[in-house]
């Protein structure tokens, strides 16, 4: 018996040594967060923070067409993440079900919270109160070829501002041969079209759905079917590639990359991937205009909250914050291309010079996002009113058909 | 130790009962949690207002009335059908002569019966893919062909227009699945008796007296498989319109089980996305019940 013994005290020893790094470990807080798959600089972001805070985050890239059902799924299982990276214009119907934690405490503390981009605190807001703030921001505009631009003899320094500049851009351009296109767009991409075509129906001061946001206003705005006939002289002409029609938004960016397009409609997400993937396409950036002049922009991206339930509230809040300090903001984002959420930090040294960056910056501030908590119905879906009215008025023709089953099927989702 | 005392004193009839009913136990628990109790989950979620995340409410048969009210709802089960109409009859006759070109075991006949079964074994959504490139306008083999031989004065967009995605969409998917029917048939074919075709040719039988005689009144059973599978596969398809044109153009390609899957999960109405699935389960039931009546073996 007693020749176990020193056995025995090893054993315990080893135990209790081993036990240490896990008593350590219990102290650690370790978050979760989920994003979508889009090309912002949250992985880096999260290992910045891993690598200099005690709490650590474990990040999950998630498909994005996929990202709102599994984040629906873990809530309902009761195991969200701390964190989550989200659409904002999914922001309303998460916030309306409660399954956001009220920040609007942390947000009053905020010294730069009026700088934050608008559109995303407007979507992160539910009944007056903040569930979410700007993490990955996106605004839209039209890119054009300056080379093309050149050789047809435009000046690329004077962007077209109107509709019908943009067309005479679009006819000059067609003339320089068959291989050149002069626009691009989409056509059964739904959320390509909200976020690029919406715009020239903002700015010039029609809208599909009324300012409360309780019904669709598309056969009573004639701006809308002005919208919608520009789009169509724009296909009848032939001034798009005629795979535009079908392309589901698998080449919404590579098409201009090629760089025999002459303009499309962009998000700022492009300008790092446009600089680095393709150094030799000579673009430049212009706001979407309205039909007499005027600008608008689709304020697309994420917003970041923190989900009901999560046992680290203040620690991800710690984390928010962190991302949208100086330092994250600048020395990650703006120096990976990517326009800070803060706008006054879009004078940073990283884009000093470049008007393509300003220009995009810029649209953020007059970004705009819908606010209903059916937009995925209405806009997103592949099968929704959306992309069928955008088809049926543009490829076919049909805009009084359009109009009226657009009207009617939006009313009928809007009245639940 | 003390389970297989008692087992020990059973009679033999009891211990026979018993193995009975320890052999078919994992099959009873399979099918109770992967089909049972999913079905009555699923009645039961069709009785509410089941959102993904938020409150629950039960609203009875609401759900069920609002599919009478559905247009989509219609007009994808119409569309579905009439894929179904037009989808078995080529997936059928050509896994018929398929089987029948395949049915002899000669010399080489294993190289042809594996190539016409492989596509079966690639999953549906990757022969999708496939298809998609296939038929691209600008890089598809298809439109090369057809420019090649000047048979068109420009790459067409066969997913474009509802007519030629529909066409596609039936060619992908007899290519896919017409290897498992021929399998089947081939089964059929080869379990009916030389002697039996033998004794006919003797008789001075032709080809056709021996198909209309011989061949398919003894393959009934297998037919009758092969159609249920086939129409069943076809009823509950949704890979192939959700990868080849999601749903388009212009909403013309939406099956059953895609606008299930939209409101369950686009629209996140799964109460209505339920009961829309129980309603398709009677139907696919009703379905199968008439073609194995019509297909009976019959005294």
């Amino acid at each position: 018996m007693n020749s176990r013994k020193p056995l025995l005290l090893v054993l315990a020893f080893v135990l209790v040594i081993g036990s240490l790094p896990l008593a350590a470990q219990d102290d650690q807080i370790n978050m979760t967060m989920w994003v979508r798959s889009i090309p912002f600089q949250t992985q880096a972001m999260v290992d910045e923070w891993n690598a200099n805070n005690d709490s650590q985050i474990e990040l999950t890239v998630i498909p994005s067409a996929e990202f709102v059902t599994k984040m629906g799924a873990a809530i309902a299982a009761g195991e969200p993440p701390d964190i989550a990276s989200i659409d904002l214009i999914y922001t309303p119907a998460f916030s309306a079900a409660g399954q956001l934690v009220d920040i609007t405490e942390f947000v009053r503390e905020l010294p730069y919270a009026d700088s934050l981009t608008p559109a995303h605190m407007e979507l992160g807001m539910y009944e007056g109160r903040n569930y979410a703030v700007p993490t990955g921001v996106d605004g839209s505009f039209i890119v054009y070829n300056i080379d093309l631009f050149e050789q047809a003899g435009l000046d690329p320094d004077n962007p077209p501002s109107t509709w019908d500049e943009m067309l005479d851009a679009m006819r000059a351009i067609n003339a320089l041969g068959d291989e050149i296109y002069r626009y691009w767009f989409s056509m059964n991409c739904a959320g390509c079209n909200a976020f690029t075509f919406l715009p020239f129906i903002w700015a010039s001061g029609g809208d599909v759905l009324s300012d409360d946001y309780a019904e669709a206003t598309i056969t009573s705005d004639p701006i809308v079917r002005d919208a919608l006939a520009f789009y169509n002289t724009i296909w009848e002409e032939g001034l798009v590639p005629e795979g535009a029609s079908i392309d589901n938004g698998a080449n919404f960016v590579n098409a201009f990359a090629a760089g025999n397009i002459g303009m499309a409609g962009m998000g700022n997400f492009a300008i790092p991937l446009f600089t680095n993937d393709h150094p030799d396409l000579n673009f430049g950036v212009f706001h979407i205009p309205g039909k007499e002049g005027g600008a608008a922009s689709f304020g697309g991206g994420d917003v970041i909250a923190i989900a009901s339930g999560s046992e680290h509230v203040e620690e991800a809040w710690r984390f928010i914050e962190w991302t949208m300090s100086d330092e994250a903001q600048i020395e990650i984002y703006a120096a990976n291309g990517q326009i800070p959420v803060r706008l006054e930090l879009v004078d940073n040294p990283y884009f000093e010079g470049d008007d393509r960056q300003m220009t995009a910056a810029s649209a953020l501030a007059v970004g705009f996002t819908p606010y209903t908590v059916v937009y995925n119905d209405l806009f997103n879906d592949p099968n929704g009113p959306w992309l069928e009215m955008l088809q049926i008025a543009i490829l076919d023709g049909d805009i009084d058909g359009a109009l009226e089953l657009g009207q009617e099927r939006f009313t009928q989702i809007m009245e639940g | 130790m003390i389970g297989s005392i008692a087992l020990l004193n059973l009679s033999w009839q009891q211990r026979r009962k018993l193995t009975g009913l320890l052999f078919v136990t994992p099959t009873v628990a399979f099918v109770t949690v992967f089909f049972i109790i999913p079905l009555l989950m699923t009645a039961y979620m069709s009785l509410h207002d089941w959102p993904l995340f938020g409150e629950r409410a039960f609203t009875g048969l609401e759900n069920y009335q609002e599919l009478s009210k559905d247009r989509q709802y219609l007009k994808s089960l119409d569309f579905t059908f009439r894929y179904t109409a037009l989808v078995t009859p080529p997936i059928f006759i050509l896994g018929f002569i398929l089987a029948s070109l395949v049915r002899h075991n000669i010399r080489y006949i294993g190289i042809f019966r594996t190539i016409f079964f492989l596509p079966v074994v690639i999953g549906l959504g990757v022969s999708s893919l496939l298809w998609v490139w296939m038929v691209d306008d600008r890089i598809g083999i298809f439109n090369k062909i057809l420019l090649d031989l000047n048979l068109v004065p420009k790459a067409q967009l066969f997913l474009g227009r509802p007519n030629t995605a529909m066409n596609v969409i039936i060619l992908s998917v007899v290519w896919k699945t017409v290897g498992f029917t021929m399998i089947l048939l081939l089964a059929g074919l080869q379990a009916i008796p030389d002697e039996l075709y033998e004794s006919a040719e003797v008789d001075g039988a032709g080809y056709f007296r021996k198909l209309f005689y011989i061949t398919l009144p003894l393959m009934r059973r297998t037919i009758a498989l092969a159609l249920v599978l086939s129409v069943i596969g076809s009823v509950l398809s949704f890979d192939q319109f959700y990868i080849m044109t999601r749903g388009g153009p212009r909403n013309s390609t939406i099956s059953i089980v895609f606008w299930i899957f939209n409101n369950s999960f686009t629209y996140f109405k799964m109460g209505y996305g339920a009961a829309m699935s129980i309603v398709l389960l009677g139907i696919l039931v009703a379905l199968t019940g008439l073609q194995l009546y019509v297909l009976r073996e019959k005294e």
